[in-house]
């Protein structure tokens, strides 16, 4: 049995579209990657897998049942984090948090006192005064208290600092180790190889590749910007698309960063400057591309 | 009921500060009475440079200023129902309309519970705050007429000036609630309920003065909490009582029906 399945899922507002046709299966264990650039359908999806969305056609299972159907079943498994996250402004966190944890029927007092720890969260603090990073976090303790045998985290990184999300990642990690299956969406390409087992790439609300992260892995792509000090065309393996103005390069490189340097050596360069691409961008020069083919 | 705990917690200001006001204004009224009871003759005159349409909307016609309940319902009653309709249609309207407007439904949609339980205890919350809010002006009313010496009066008839009240309320509340269906700003649906409210009430005064149109009175709920009927009937008229929440309980239905099948977007 998967822990989500969805069939030609379909959801339209209106005429405009939301998501078309998406299937997807993630596997009970698995930390499954859901990246799209914004507007992509993410949301979307994950809204109509919980059902605040009736979907205009096809369907989906979490944990074999169906969502519309189950939906309060499903919910009482599920975590989950939204990607804005916005809470009772009259609140105190420890007064959400256990708002939150009656919902569900068990102790969720242990867990949460754990949680707030590893967060480094203080429970009196009012919700109103937090900082966006650490509603964020209040965000994550509350989608994890009541120990969900399914994440669902709409980009939970944004608004972490690096420590943070690195605790965060931590925490996921021994989730997957305790068997929890996680829906990780993000539109940053580098969190999600780093964290993720497989990945879908969505793409104005359709499926355009599923992949497993070892070959992504693999394909690493780059951001490169050069200004040359000498009056020559650059030309090298990897480059998926290059342009040039006032003597500075920008290139997307797919490859590896080490033969990209050794070719780079035969150049006399004034700066270099390596960094990570924005998913549109490689979605612009690679996975377009490649959906087209 | 951990919706239910949460909304009574949440919105008690409003209640405090709608009930006490009526409350005080109610208190102080009664507390008039007696002299201007005793001024019998300046009281006549006064009404009598009244203009005709005035008597009519205050239902002098019906109602003797120098009855104490006669007095209470021409001068206080309509207040009480105008007011608290108000702070009713804020309340049904405020309760539903805020968790979209602050993003907190996504929250709530998470959990596990069905959308008619959040609908149900939501309009638990309102029912309770009305109750207790009408409870709370009764109290103080019927006290004050036992306390201040405004003379004979019958007290079923002032429990039923202090009873019907509350139905209205309970009909703006679950307009307010519906109409946050689809007003899911917390602005626009107090605004619509607020103007649902005075809308209404001028209609019932224009077809108070203007016989043409006097038939525009059955729409509108303020015709059947009428003060001059309970006065001149002694009670509330139990048909227009039971319409009275019968309308209400309707739109609660309605209201969860429709929320139970309605895409919640941001």
């Amino acid at each position: 049995m998967a822990a989500i399945k969805t069939f030609d899922l379909t959801k339209y507002y209106g005429s405009t579209r939301g998501i078309d046709k998406v299937n997807l299966q993630v596997e009970v264990g698995e930390i499954f990657g859901f990246i799209g650039p914004n507007g992509a359908g993410k949301s979307t999806t994950i809204r109509t897998l919980l059902n605040f969305l009736y979907p205009t056609s096809g369907s989906a299972q979490i944990f074999g049942q169906d969502i519309i159907r189950h939906s309060r079943e499903i919910r009482s498994q599920v975590g989950y984090l939204p990607g804005e996250v916005d809470y009772y402004d009259d609140m105190k966190v420890g007064e959400l948090l256990a708002y939150s944890a009656k919902f569900y029927r068990r102790d969720c007092s242990p867990r949460t006192q754990e949680l707030l720890a590893t967060f480094d969260l203080d429970p009196d603090k009012n919700v109103h005064s937090l900082s966006l990073g650490n509603k964020k976090k209040v965000g994550i303790v509350q989608a994890l208290l009541h120990q969900p045998r399914l994440l669902i985290l709409d980009e939970p990184t944004s608004g972490l600092d690096p420590l943070m999300q690195r605790r965060f990642f931590a925490v996921l990690r021994e989730e997957q180790a305790r068997g929890t299956t996680i829906f990780f969406s993000s539109h940053i390409l580098s969190e999600v190889q780093r964290l993720c087992d497989r990945v879908a790439i969505i793409k104005d609300g359709r499926i355009l590749k599923l992949e497993d992260m070892e070959e992504l892995r693999h394909s690493q792509f780059l951001q490169v910007r050069i200004g040359l000090g000498e009056e020559r065309d650059i030309d090298l393996p990897g480059i998926l698309h290059k342009t040039q103005a006032n003597g500075v390069w920008h290139l997307l490189y797919n490859g590896d960063v080490n033969q990209l340097v050794a070719e780079l050596s035969r150049y006399k360069l004034n700066h270099l400057w390596v960094g990570e691409p924005d998913l549109e961008e490689v979605f612009l020069h690679y996975y377009e591309k490649e959906g087209a083919e | 009921m951990n919706i239910l705990i949460r909304e009574l917690k949440s919105n008690y200001r409003g209640l405090l500060i709608w009930g006490l006001a009526l409350m005080l204004l109610n208190i102080w009224m009664v507390s008039m009475f007696p002299s201007f009871a005793a001024d019998g003759a300046g009281l006549a005159e006064m009404v009598d440079m009244f203009p005709p349409g005035m008597i009519k909307v205050f239902g002098l016609d019906i109602m003797a200023m120098d009855d104490p309940l006669g007095f209470y319902g021409a001068e206080a009653y309509f207040m009480v129902v105008l007011f608290g309709s108000i702070y009713a249609a804020i309340l049904g309207s405020g309760i539903l309309a805020k968790e979209q407007d602050d993003k907190t439904i996504e929250f709530l949609l998470a959990k596990p519970v069905s959308r008619l339980h959040i609908i149900g205890e939501k309009a638990l919350a309102w029912i309770i705050y009305l109750v207790l809010f009408n409870l709370g002006i009764g109290l103080a009313t019927w006290l004050s007429f036992e306390l201040f010496d405004v003379g004979e009066f019958s007290r079923t008839t002032l429990f039923w000036m202090l009873t019907a009240p509350l139905l209205v309320h309970l009909v703006f509340a679950s307009l307010g609630f519906f109409s946050a269906l689809f007003f899911t700003r917390r602005k626009s649906a107090l605004s619509v309920s607020i103007g649902l409210v005075l809308g209404l009430y001028f209609i019932n005064t224009i077809a108070l003065l203007s016989e043409n149109v006097e038939f525009l009175r059955w729409l509108t709920p303020f015709h059947y909490a009428d003060a001059a009927d309970i006065f001149s009937d002694g009670a509330l008229h139990p048909g227009y009582a039971l319409l009275l929440l019968g309308f209400a309980l309707l739109l609660c239905i309605v209201t969860g029906a429709i929320y139970r099948r309605k895409n919640i977007t941001l």
